[in-house]
């Protein structure tokens, strides 16, 4: 029987993440409701409601759409990628007969890399006269704007994005595969089955929790994007590269409108959870439907 | 472990995290102000540059060991995420500098709005600095639109052009163009002799990020409205002649196919382009980098080129300039030692060489290339003679809180879709002008 003693012993145990949760994270979004409300640019003595003309004005600025759809955009092209190659990635390490683990750091390490170097190199490679683009001027009659066209810009971002993930995704997959049990598979040789219905009716069905696992993770990322597109393309061309974290520093720190940029960032967080529910529920009856879950 | 000891053991680690926590909010701050032993103490962040640094910590020094009754800590402007956001955060956290330096005149404009800084021209000793610095004419361009002066502009740097003189050579051109037609002709004669390379290579001019306007259109507006202003206050004033001009003359050089817009590494170094916008801080990359590149030889220097018929003399160039400034938040005693450690260093023309000799950055003066104190240092520094001599034709930035926004739609309307061949020149002006005007009301 719970006694009130236990129960202050519990809430005791978990003031230190109350208070963290308190001050890290309740305070800020209060303050930052509040302050989406107003005009300040954080450092000017006058403060003036404005009501909820700063979330008016943030729906109908070519940024704020720009960053709502390049999010989908990104998310098109990056979680396919991600989760194909994690899923090759993890296949392949799977498969090894050993150094499993030295195989998985070495995959991982992309993760742990700085988004800035790792850009900062891409865009070298990218560069005009880089020896890659050279090759394709002169033995393919290629010249590629990799970072001026809308389509490539948004492709070239989400590949290095999937690069760092593959990894850290491949990371979770791995110990999907490593938790299916190896006698399905020999019931199934036995049966005669075909390696693609071997995919499709057992590999995929009990690596779900972790395909889904990971489904979620990188919707995540794609709602977060940003280093590797303020050091490469800086949200452009023309909007074509600019996601909601973009849109938020720009507004902030640029412009230094911190009660519009707050406008923005709610905005950005009501999409976000709400994507990420409508996906997940898509996932789950996905799952469902299929009986995987 | 009886019951007591594991509630005392819960409570000294739930109290323990706690005050971690709450530790890691406090802002211990910096001590500023005049203490018990008299002496002031003024907080200056310098920009967040080596050199900089280096030049504020030593002159510093100096000043404290004649004004034992200051103490000025010098350290560096956080560049994470910007330098102006360090800035905001800090007066937002209410731990504003008494005063820094790298502050142009658009982030100056938006924090005098915010009635963060102090009219430099209100405070004793203004008029005393800006005659000791023989900086009259400097500072009338910096003056604001209340009619007060913000900033103290340390280094006023008239933006040049610099052209591969090595390959204007193999054309047959001797001499740099001044004019459009003739930097047309140029592309032409480029063109023909080198398909693969391009006048102007640089990718900025695709790129609406607002301050790399400076850097292209300003140059080539102010050279083309004789230094006419683009802003006063609230009201765009630019010269819509001198805009479509300058756009009109991008257009022509796409046409020619002479401008890549493309990211390109060291396209001037590297003979890609063979004419680009070059600041003194160049040539110690060079130096380093590119030791090749030889003032003279493989490059020279030239004011922006001017519409046709225009005179050539004397010609108007984007200055990229920078000042000091002091926060409204500092004390009356630190504004007064922020002031008298401003007379000291600008009293004597030997700091703003130091300046010099250390940065590269021409010091804004009037008098930068008749003043004796400099004339070695020129003579032993050829290739920075040009900035010196440039510095009374030298436009700095607009002073509107909004630069920023502003300069963004001149490259989203106008500079970036001509560059493209995505609209033509008066479309493009007409656009940027209809948004900013819409901006600006």
């Amino acid at each position: 029987m719970r006694t009130t003693k236990s129960n202050g012993l519990g809430w005791l145990f978990a003031s230190p993440y109350l208070i963290y949760a308190i001050i890290f994270f309740a305070i800020p979004l209060v303050w930052s409701l509040y302050l989406s409300a107003t005009d300040w640019d954080l450092i000017s003595p006058e403060i003036n409601f404005e009501g909820i003309s700063n979330y008016i004005k943030a729906l109908q600025s070519p940024g704020v759409q720009a960053a709502f759809f390049v999010t989908f955009k990104f998310m098109a092209v990056f979680v396919p990628l991600v989760i194909v190659s994690s899923i090759i990635v993890a296949a392949i390490i799977h498969g090894l007969p050993k150094f499993k683990g030295i195989f998985l750091i070495g995959f991982f390490l992309p993760y742990l890399a700085s988004g800035v170097v790792s850009s900062l190199i891409v865009k070298g490679l990218l560069s005009y006269n880089s020896p890659v683009n050279a090759f394709l001027r002169t033995k393919l009659g290629l010249d590629i704007d990799w970072l001026g066209s809308p389509f490539s810009a948004l492709c070239v971002v989400a590949v290095i994005i999937a690069w760092k993930f593959t990894g850290y995704y491949a990371l979770i997959l791995t110990s999907g595969f490593e938790s299916i049990n190896s006698e399905i598979y020999e019931a199934a040789a036995i049966d005669g089955v075909s390696p693609w219905q071997r995919f499709w009716k057992i590999t995929l069905p009990l690596l779900y929790p972790a395909i889904y696992t990971v489904l979620i993770l990188s919707i995540g990322v794609t709602f977060g994007i940003f280093t590797e597109v303020y050091q490469l393309t800086g949200g452009g061309p023309n909007y074509a590269t600019n996601t909601w974290q973009m849109e938020i520093f720009t507004q902030a720190f640029k412009n230094l409108q911190a009660g519009y940029a707050s406008a923005v960032a709610i905005i950005a967080s009501v999409v976000t959870f709400i994507s990420i529910f409508v996906i997940r529920k898509l996932l789950e009856m996905w799952g469902k439907r299929n009986g995987w879950v | 472990m009886n019951r007591a000891l594991k509630k005392g053991a819960s409570l000294l680690f739930a109290a323990t995290m706690a005050v971690s926590v709450l530790s890691g909010c406090g802002n211990k701050g910096t001590e500023q102000g005049a203490g018990n032993d008299g002496v002031t103490t003024i907080e200056f962040w310098a920009a967040p540059n080596p050199t900089q640094q280096v030049y504020w910590e030593a002159v510093a020094k100096e000043f404290e060991k004649e004004n034992p009754e200051i103490k000025v800590n010098v350290s560096a402007i956080k560049e994470s995420p910007s330098s102006e956001a360090s800035i905001q955060s800090a007066i937002a956290g209410k731990s504003a500098p008494t005063m820094s330096e790298n502050i142009n005149r658009g982030f100056a404009a938006q924090l005098a709005e915010s009635k963060a800084l102090v009219p430099l021209n209100e405070l004793e000793g203004w008029d005393e600095i800006v005659s000791a610095r023989h900086m009259t004419e400097t500072v009338k361009g910096w003056t604001f639109a209340d009619g007060n002066q913000y900033v103290l502009p340390i280094y006023s740097n008239p933006m040049l052009f610099g052209w591969r003189l090595d390959i204007l050579k193999e054309l047959g051109v001797n001499e740099p163009p001044k004019t459009y037609s003739e930097m047309l002709d140029v592309a032409k004669k480029l063109k023909e002799k080198y398909p693969e390379k391009y006048v102007w290579a640089k990718a900025d001019l695709a790129d609406p990020t607002a301050w790399k306007r400076w850097f292209d259109f300003f140059m080539l507006y102010d050279a083309a409205s004789e230094g006419n202003n683009f802003i006063e206050g609230n009201n765009f004033v630019a010269d819509d002649k001198a805009g479509i001009n300058v756009l009109t003359f991008i257009d022509n050089l796409r046409k020619e196919d002479a401008l890549l817009a493309k990211q390109v590494t060291d396209p001037f170094e590297t003979g890609l382009g063979i004419f680009t916008d070059i600041g003194p801080w160049t040539f110690t990359y060079w130096a380093e980098k590119f030791p090749e590149m030889k003032y003279g030889e493989t490059f020279t220097l030239a004011a922006p080129p001017v519409p046709d018929g225009m005179s050539t003399e004397n010609v108007k160039t984007f200055a990229d300039t920078k000042g000091l400034v002091i926060y409204a938040s500092a004390t009356d005693e630190q504004k007064k030692a922020a002031m008298e450690f401003m007379k000291w260093i600008y009293s004597d023309p030997k700091n703003d060489l130091e300046w010099l000799e250390k940065t590269s950055l021409p010091p804004a003066r009037d008098d930068l290339a008749t003043n004796e104190a400099f004339t070695t240092f020129f003579e032993k520094n050829p290739v920075l003679q040009p900035y010196a001599e440039a510095v009374p034709n030298a436009i700095p930035s607009i002073d509107n809180a909004k630069y920023n926004e502003l300069q963004t739609y001149i490259g989203q309307h106008a500079v970036n879709p001509v560059v493209k061949g995505e609209v033509d020149p008066e479309k493009g002006w007409n656009e940027m002008k209809k948004a900013i005007e819409g901006d600006l009301k």
